[in-house]
């Protein structure tokens, strides 16, 4: 069961706008690794770049499962879901008028993970027992802190070994926050997984995270484990406007 | 009273019968957002194809479900058609679509003549023309065979469409296209496959149409409003709310004709459809 994401040197952009410059990422078999940026700075990007939405113009992304190597600039967003990533996205993107277990049924829908759904949707309501209260409720019709988990739990039941979270923290109160957090990290340690997650709250993510990835207007300006970030000027700089 | 319960018995058999010959517009229209105004002309297309296996001896049912493999090709090619030319194109889609759509209709219903002429049409079996005595009343056992029918297709695609996979990628995709990729599925074979479905039970439904009564090639316009008026009425994509909404329309249309006389009973649909629009536009099931 070994994994390893590599992206190298990757530009990419909508039309004229530039979105991500020669960014290079290495993810290693269950690790956490953050992306971390202010608003516009290109996380989403990087994130759908993985996923095989957005094309790279320039620079490499392979994805290693069990020493088969698979080229994601190559592969559709269903092929990529299909050798087991799953991307929570920003926003969440549930399906509003279909109930919450509809919604986790649809997460199921790769053929690998058909076989799989009783185990993954057990596993599922056990880490989120109101999702199982609330199965036969609309999506739409829940809170953001709950959707929140309704669009983990979904990802989760595709049985991913790669999974990719894009700013699980925005729009909740600051308890689902850290609450929010915290499940990712046992989740991930309960399933095996690998975890990419792009963060704006700076101190959540590094909480959690092995590795972390600063990333300014499209470039990846610093990257290191924990302690160096915590330790390093830009950082400070950049996000706990200590220097001046 | 008892021209009133004989209008309400026949207005729920009627009832669910336009139920079955809205379902395939319940998922084109209310679940894929596809303007398909050329629904009721497939209808009748399913109506002459099961008129045609009938001379040469089958039975209509069996004639509608044969024509079904048929049907789901010709839904995939004109979904295929109306995806590579309208709706990828985006923005005005629904406008343009409309008019592809109408296109369809016409050219449906000119061939129609071309082929059978304009004389109206009906199919023999053991059941049509007999009817069957409850008490007082006498019903007519072609009504009753629709039924049946109805609701066995009416449940059957409301089964597919919660317990199947691909069924329920069908009711997901037109809320979320990105987000359904995310589940693995391809979008535009999803839209494909559903309005294959669709065309498909359309095409059983043509089987009905001419069951129930005599058809002529440009009976499609009377369907327009009964179907949409299902559809709206029933929440659009509903298939519970299609049946529900079927049995509305059939009540109501049974009523108005037994007291007001049969001028008036086009009328009904429209009507629904526009106190539906004004006081509850989601529907009686929307969500
Ligand atoms: N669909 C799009 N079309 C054009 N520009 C976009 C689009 N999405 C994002 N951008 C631009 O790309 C840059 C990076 O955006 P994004 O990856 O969403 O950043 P982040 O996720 O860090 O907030 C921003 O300048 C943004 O305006
Ligand atoms: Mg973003």
């Amino acid at each position: 069961m070994a994994l390893e994401l590599t992206i190298e040197n990757i530009d990419a952009g909508y039309g004229a706008v530039r979105a991500l410059q020669g960014v290079s990422m290495h993810v290693g078999n269950g690790e956490t690794a953050a992306l971390l940026g202010t608003n516009g700075n290109g996380k989403s990007t990087l994130m759908k770049c993985v996923m095989g939405m957005v094309r790279p113009t320039r620079g490499t992304l392979m994805l290693t499962i069990d020493g088969v190597e698979h080229d994601l600039t190559k592969l559709s967003t269903e092929e990529i879901v299909n050798i087991g990533v799953a991307m929570v996205p920003e926003g969440r993107r549930l399906f509003p008028r279909l109930t919450v277990e509809e919604n986790l049924l649809l997460g199921a829908f790769r053929p690998q993970a058909r076989a799989e759904i009783a185990k993954n949707a057990s596993f599922c309501y056990e880490a989120f027992p109101l999702l199982k209260e609330r199965r036969r409720q609309l999506a739409g019709s829940m809170s953001g802190g709950q959707q929140q988990m309704l669009a983990i739990a979904r990802a989760l039941m595709s049985s991913p070994k790669l999974l990719l979270v894009d700013e699980p923290s925005v729009g909740l109160a600051p308890i689902l926050v850290s609450q929010t957090i915290t499940k990712i990290k046992e989740l991930k340690e309960q399933y095996g997984l690998t975890v990419l997650m792009a963060e704006q709250n700076f101190h959540q993510a590094i909480r959690i995270a092995d590795r972390g990835y600063i990333i300014v207007h499209g470039e990846i300006v610093f990257d290191g484990n924990v302690a160096e970030l915590e330790k390093n000027d830009l950082v400070k700089n950049y996000y706990l406007g200590t220097a001046a | 009273m008892d021209l009133l319960l004989d209008a309400i018995v026949l207005g729920l058999l009627v009832g669910c019968f336009y139920a079955a010959v809205s379902v395939g517009l319940s998922v084109a229209f209310g679940l894929l957002d596809v303007p398909h105004i050329a629904h009721p002309a497939f209808l009748v297309l399913g109506a002459y194809g099961t008129y045609m296996l009938n001379r040469m001896g089958w039975d209509p049912i069996l004639a509608g479900v044969a024509l079904m493999p048929a049907f789901m090709l010709l839904g995939i090619a004109v979904y295929r058609f109306y995806y590579e030319t309208f709706e990828r194109r985006g923005s005005d889609a629904g406008l343009r679509g409309l008019a592809f759509f109408f296109g369809v209709v016409f050219i449906v219903e000119v061939g129609l003549v071309m082929v059978f002429g304009v004389d109206q049409r009906l199919v023999e079996a053991p059941y049509i023309g007999k009817s069957l005595a409850v008490g007082d009343m006498r019903l007519p056992l072609r009504l009753l065979v629709a039924f049946a029918m109805a609701l066995v297709l009416t449940i059957g695609l409301s089964l597919y469409l919660s317990k199947t996979f691909t069924g329920r990628a069908i009711k997901a995709v037109a809320q979320d296209e990105t987000a359904l990729r995310l589940m693995g599925a391809n979008p535009v074979r999803i839209k494909q496959w559903a309005f294959g479905i669709a065309t498909a039970v359309t095409g059983l439904a043509g089987a009905l149409l001419i069951i129930v009564g005599p058809v002529e090639p440009t009976i499609d316009r009377v369907y327009i409003g009964r179907t949409f008026c299902v559809v709206v009425l029933a929440g659009l994509g509903s298939m519970s709310g299609t049946l529900v909404a079927g049995i509305i329309l059939g009540i109501s249309e049974s009523i108005v004709l037994t007291l007001l006389g049969a001028s008036w009973a086009p009328a009904v649909s429209f009507g629904l459809l526009l106190v539906m629009l004004g006081i509850r536009p989601q529907g009686l099931f929307g969500r």
